[in-house]
């Protein structure tokens, strides 16, 4: 048996809940089944790889979501089985010790390592704002990531800026990939991202030695390749014009589309709705909120989580100034108008059969 | 309140998915016979109507067969009406199913014991032959 | 920029900027054509004139005897289009919503398929008008530049927002920003093209039938 199996065995994981794990693992990355064997196959022989994961100006949400909502199913164990060298939440190690096992983690494993980033980098004052031993992120992560075999962007923070770099971003807060542009990078969304599908991204790394399809946006294509509201099971009652109006209406009760409350689902690319929460429980939709788009760039300033996607974004300041320039031009225009016709009123001269005949006659 | 008082509508049946799973099991069984080798259907990443998941049921039907698995949650394996397909649903610790697949196979492949199980069982066997000595 | 950012500059600045020249314009050319005027008619009118500005005002809605024959795309192909675009336009859930949040009035929407079939046709309609117009030298001849820009900005909307709907050609988000910022192209150019006729059709024709009856000739 090799080291993977014999410490899922060691946890009470037989083969077969392996097996029945990777074909779920395959299921939610729409890969065909049979790919669920293979991963098995190629996980059990891959060697265990050092994962490194830093915290940048971030909450800690994402490494709560990943750790907690899984335990103890055999995505918490996948991730036990890698070798997370370096979390400073997680690590026993403090201090100097601390940083000692991050500089031996990334020289022992330089260009092995995969390396999970939480948080947006700071770049406001050089990157003081964020520092971690006294060092700012940006520093760090200028160090570290050339030395990595791959980045994953863990959460919208460092995916694409998050709630740091929200307006008016006081701290000058980018995403990972603003700074890290050489490396394979794959971005993870959500505040907080679903934990299988970093789970999901590692086991496609390890199987197949590269990143799964990936989206414009750098988004693992099998997760985020579809909106919230596609997927969505209240989705009849959107297409029927049935519409929650309030959150404790009769339409509430009965479950209906919450477009009308500012459900961002049409816009958010996302596997909630089908991979769902807290061990495929349900996801905000059917707690009944509607989903505020956490998984989007820059989906803090979207213009109002409870706002309609089809109502204006912001207050319109311009329109009444707009009715009374326009009643004033037109005031304008028209007594430009009458005056134009007056003067050509008076300008006119009345001809009279003298003038014709004197005309007629000088042509005789 | 839970969940299930919240009601979901059901939009009329859409079976044209359904038929498309019945034709390619019927391809998948027939690759069956022909090379012993059968496949799957992920019916997790298909959008399957709840009516038209209840028509793909009433047209397989049900066999003679039900293997149930306890490996991280339980998983039911049930033989179709039509020998070669099996209906697979893995369930997680919570109960929750968390993939369903329909089989194409002699016997569905989690089933079998591999040959270093068997090693490990005579060893446990014999182990346990030495306890009674 | 990124396509919700996009998204967001469309439903806010851009679509305050766009309503604020629509209404700007709007208000700008009544104010000019109904201050214009006419000469006083001393003469008495022959027949009752407003009662003919309104027959006339409904009257122009069918085609004139004959004319029908002669043209049946543009009665066929134009009373579908502009009932289509209605449709579409005040019947889809989402453009109610935001009717509601800018005016505060609110009607019941149709159904997604209904919406979905209309928008279809009304597209078939406008391209069937636009091609009719090409291949009649008559209607070719009349027309300017501005009857295809405007056919233009009145078929971009409904086209980007069946696309964005079904999810065709671009990701949903940025199909939907180029929807609204279609529309607000639409709206902010409308009082200063020939699309201005929804505001002035119904004056000008009431004031047609008004002239006509004076005259004697009620038509």
């Amino acid at each position: 048996m090799n080291e993977l199996q014999e410490r899922l065995a060691w946890r009470g994981i037989s083969r077969r809940g392996f097996l029945k794990y990777c074909t779920m693992l395959a299921s939610l990355m729409a890969l065909p089944p049979a790919a669920g064997q293979a991963m098995a196959e190629a996980l059990a022989r891959a060697r265990r790889p050092a994962v490194i994961w830093l915290p940048f100006q971030e909450c800690t949400g994402c490494l709560e979501s990943i750790t907690r909502s899984h335990t103890p199913t055999i995505e918490g164990l996948i991730f036990d089985a890698l070798s997370l060298d370096y979390s400073e939440t997680l690590m026993a190690a403090a201090g100097h010790q601390a940083e000692q096992a991050l500089k031996r983690a990334v020289e022992d494993n330089a260009g092995r390592f995969i390396l999970v980033i939480d948080g947006s980098v700071p770049t406001g004052l050089n990157g003081a704002y964020s520092c971690i031993a006294g060092r700012s992120n940006l520093d760090l992560l200028r160090e570290v990531a050339p030395k990595a075999a791959v980045v994953i962007a863990m959460g919208s923070c460092a995916a694409f800026g998050g709630i740091p770099a929200a307006r008016p971003n006081p701290t000058g807060a980018v995403a990972i990939s603003e700074i890290v542009r050489d490396k394979p990078l794959v971005n993870i969304p959500g505040c907080p991202p679903i934990p299988v599908v970093m789970t999901g991204v590692i086991a496609h790394y390890l199987t197949f030695g590269s990143l799964p399809e990936l989206d414009r946006l750098r988004r693992p294509r099998a997760f985020y390749g579809e909106t919230i509201h596609d997927r969505c099971y209240r989705r009849p009652f959107y297409d029927r014009g049935l519409f929650a109006k309030s959150f404790d209406d009769e339409g509430a009760r009965q479950g209906w589309c919450l477009f009308e409350l500012g459900c961002k689902g049409p816009v958010t690319y996302n596997a909630c709705a089908h991979v769902k929460w807290n061990d495929h429980t349900s996801f905000p939709i059917e707690s009944g909120h509607g989903c505020i788009g956490c998984s989007e760039p820059g989906f803090w300033d979207a213009g109002g989580f409870y706002r309609p996607l089809s109502a204006p974004a912001g207050p319109l300041k311009l329109a009444a100034g707009a009715v009374a320039a326009g009643a004033a031009v037109g005031v304008a225009v028209a007594i430009a108008n009458r005056a134009r016709k007056g003067a050509a009123r008076a300008a006119h001269v009345t001809a009279t059969v003298a003038d014709l005949e004197k005309a007629d006659g000088g042509e005789r | 309140m839970g969940l299930e008082a919240i009601p979901v509508v059901v939009e009329p049946a859409d079976l044209a998915a359904a038929r498309a799973v019945l034709r390619e099991l019927a391809v998948l069984v027939e690759r069956l016979l022909a090379t012993g080798e059968g496949g799957a259907i992920d019916l997790g990443v298909l959008p399957l109507t709840p009516a038209a998941r209840a028509w793909l049921i009433d047209r397989l039907g049900r066999g003679e067969v039900e293997i149930r698995l306890t490996a991280g949650g339980q998983s039911t394996i049930t033989e179709t009406g039509c020998a070669g397909v099996w209906w697979v649903r893995h369930g997680n610790e919570a109960g929750v199913v968390t993939s369903e697949l329909l089989e194409v196979a002699y016997v569905p492949g989690l089933v079998p014991v591999s040959r270093a199980e068997v090693e490990n069982g005579l060893q446990r066997l014999n182990s346990g032959l030495d306890g009674l000595n | 920029m990124n396509a919700l950012e996009f998204l967001a500059w469309v439903r806010g600045p851009g679509l305050d900027l766009a309503l604020a020249v629509f209404a700007l314009g709007v208000v700008w050319r009544l104010i000019e054509i109904y201050t214009l005027g006419r000469k006083p008619d001393l003469a008495p009118p022959r027949r009752v004139p407003a009662a003919s500005g309104w027959h006339t005002l409904w009257r122009r809605m069918l085609p004139p005897p004959g004319m029908f024959r002669r043209s049946p795309v543009s009665y066929v192909g134009g009373y579908v289009f502009h009932l289509g675009l209605a449709i579409v336009v005040f019947f889809f859930i989402p453009h109610i919503q935001l009717i509601k949040a800018l005016l505060g009035l609110s009607w019941p929407g149709l159904p997604s398929p209904v919406i979905d079939a209309v928008t279809v046709v009304t597209l078939a309609a406008m391209v069937v008008v636009l091609i009719d117009r090409v291949r009649r030298p008559v209607k070719r001849y009349l027309s300017t530049f501005e009857d295809y820009f405007v056919w233009v900005l009145t078929f971009l909307p409904v086209l980007t927002g069946y696309l964005a709907v079904k999810h065709l050609w671009l990701p949903y988000t940025t199909m939907l920003a180029l929807h609204i910022l279609s529309a607000e192209l639409l709206i902010a150019l409308l009082p200063f093209t020939k699309l201005f006729h929804a505001f002035t059709a119904w004056g000008s024709r009431w004031f047609n039938g008004e002239i006509n009856a004076r005259r004697g000739v009620p038509v």
